[in-house]
């Protein structure tokens, strides 16, 4: 068994007063790669909120063990209208691991250049990233959460709004980071396609319903129907899940 | 040359005032435009003329108060004699700066809905601080509180020279953590930094700048001057770099040039620096369509 680094214990998300999921028990673990799914305003940005300390939790508790975070959050919220070039944007991935008035040093440009490597968007590194694609753009906020070296890389809706061949080349690259690089990984998408047959554990979580455990246990047609009040197929053919909908779309 | 010259030996400070008021508001602009929070702009220019007005009530006499402590006659000072309106025109865009940064916090009413209410009733409580003021008529009182360039004196000159070396020094030695706030400030939460309190500070550097450039040129100069220079930058410059040179180098021109022309053809300098800030606009920009 790999080392425990967060535990949820009786957790409840939401924002001022207002709760969105009870009871949340949740155990991530080094080495662990961990899907969350459920339907758009099910609370995964909160919950994701949450678990990086920009959301205080409204009852129970958090542990944590010493680790960094690298988040990659939605394409569509960093819209900058300054000329930002790609190396600029992995570049703020080192701002936290620097002094407050200290300067990027050969170290801090060697980690850009090594996470621009990783992605695969080098090439693209005196880019403003304004003119990429989306796909490029994604990338680009993959490589500065890769720059901070980070313990957990989380990643929201990461293939939301891709055409297909930029999509399943985004859902390589993080399967590769996290078997290659054996990062501890989270994956939230409203896709449950995108998570099925890549992570090791699922979360299903809609307002007032959470469900947490190994995707086998987790991925059935009841729990998918508490999810998305809709009726699901879940089939497996050749070791791929395969989820269809039962009213024949 | 002989209205240059005629300029320079009776408006030396406004000359070399507005080029300072000019670059500060190219400055922040450039971030208040790219933040997409030019109505924040546009309320604390009306927030510090409120400040403003609202010193002439002579409710609190900050003057006296710090007369007494220091142990100084007020009057014999002349830049500690313009303390208040100043003062209070800095307090209340500091409180709207304060009440703004929290704003994201809740979801029942959108941040432009905010500052339109902070907005209108600025604008309405400057006109009754202005009708209670016991010091002269309303149209006077109006004059003076919304500043103009060519009132700028020594003490404004150097006040305005202290602001815009404040900022360029905050933001150089601040850029990492301001860039990365501005630029995304969810993820420089998750990856450590705090974006809560830089973001807090990021503001009130912005309204300190506002709430004094708006105090001695006026509003219609600073609320023009946040939003054309960096305009004309965003639409030039292909680097970050770029974009702020260019905002600044129009803001430490155009008001000079703006003075002299307004001097000739017998115009208010503030409303004819916007005017031409505003010609340039146009030209860059339909040069750039044209251009495609």
């Amino acid at each position: 068994m790999e080392k425990e680094i967060i535990k949820f214990s009786d957790v409840t998300i939401g924002y001022g007063k207002k709760k969105i999921i009870e009871n949340i028990n949740v155990s991530i673990y080094e080495n662990d790669f961990i899907g969350i799914v459920g339907p758009n305003g099910a609370g995964k940005t909160t919950f994701l909120r949450t678990l990086l300390g920009n959301l205080k939790p409204l009852s129970g508790t958090i542990q944590k063990n010493t680790h960094r975070f690298g988040y990659v959050p939605q394409r569509d919220t960093v819209q900058p209208l300054l000329p930002y070039t790609v190396y600029d944007v992995v570049m703020m991935g080192r701002y936290s691991l620097m002094g407050v008035f200290s300067k990027p040093t050969k170290k801090d440009w060697n980690a850009v250049d090594a996470s621009l490597e990783h992605v695969g968007i080098q090439h693209l590194k005196n880019f403003n990233y304004n003119s990429l694609s989306g796909g490029q753009r994604q990338r680009t906020l993959i490589a500065r959460a890769l720059a901070v070296e980070p313990n957990i890389l989380i990643l929201d809706e990461p293939t939301n709004g891709m055409d297909t061949p930029s999509h399943y080349s985004l859902l390589d690259l993080i399967s590769k980071l996290h078997d290659e690089n054996k990062l501890t990984i989270l994956l939230v998408s409203h896709l449950l396609s995108d998570v099925a047959n890549g992570v090791k554990r699922l979360i299903l979580m809609d307002k007032d319903f959470f469900q947490f455990g190994l995707i086998d246990e987790v991925l059935s047609e009841e729990n998918l129907r508490k999810t998305y009040s809709s009726e699901f197929h879940v089939n497996r053919i050749n070791g791929e899940y395969v989820i269809t909908s039962k009213h024949g779309n | 040359m002989e209205t240059v010259n005629q300029l320079l030996q009776l408006f030396p400070y406004a000359i070399l005032g507005s080029i300072f008021a000019g670059m500060i508001c190219g400055f922040l602009g450039t971030f208040v435009v790219s933040q997409r929070v030019v109505f924040l702009g546009a309320t604390l220019t009306q927030v510090s003329v409120a400040g403003v007005a609202f010193s002439f009530l002579h409710v609190v006499n900050i003057e006296a108060i710090i007369g007494s402590i220091f142990g100084i006659n007020i009057t014999d000072h002349s830049f500690l004699h313009n303390f208040e309106p100043a003062f209070f025109s800095l307090l209340f865009a500091v409180i709207v700066v304060l009440i703004f940064s929290q704003t994201y916090r809740q979801k029942v009413l959108t941040q432009d809905a905010i500052l339109g209410i902070i907005f209108v009733v600025a604008v309405a409580l400057r006109i009754m601080f202005i009708q209670k003021s016991p010091i002269a008529e309303v149209s006077e009182v109006e004059s003076i509180l919304k500043g103009d360039i060519l009132f700028i004196g020594q003490s404004q000159f150097l006040t305005l020279g202290g602001i815009f070396l404040f900022i360029l020094i905050v933001f150089t030695v601040f850029q990492k953590q301001l860039k990365f706030v501005t630029f995304d400030a969810d993820s420089a939460s998750a990856h450590g930094i705090n974006s809560r309190l830089w973001l807090l500070f990021f503001y009130i550097v912005v309204g300190m700048g506002i709430s004094l450039t708006t105090r001695f040129v006026g509003d219609v100069f600073t609320f023009a001057y946040l939003i054309i220079p960096a305009s004309i930058g965003l639409l030039l410059a292909k680097k970050v770099i770029h974009v702020f040179l260019i905002a600044l180098i129009v803001g430490a021109v155009i008001p000079p040039i703006s003075i002299f022309l307004a001097f000739k053809f017998d115009f208010s300098s503030g409303p004819t620096a916007v005017v031409v800030a505003f010609i340039l606009f146009l030209v860059v920009y339909s040069v750039k369509k044209l251009k495609g």
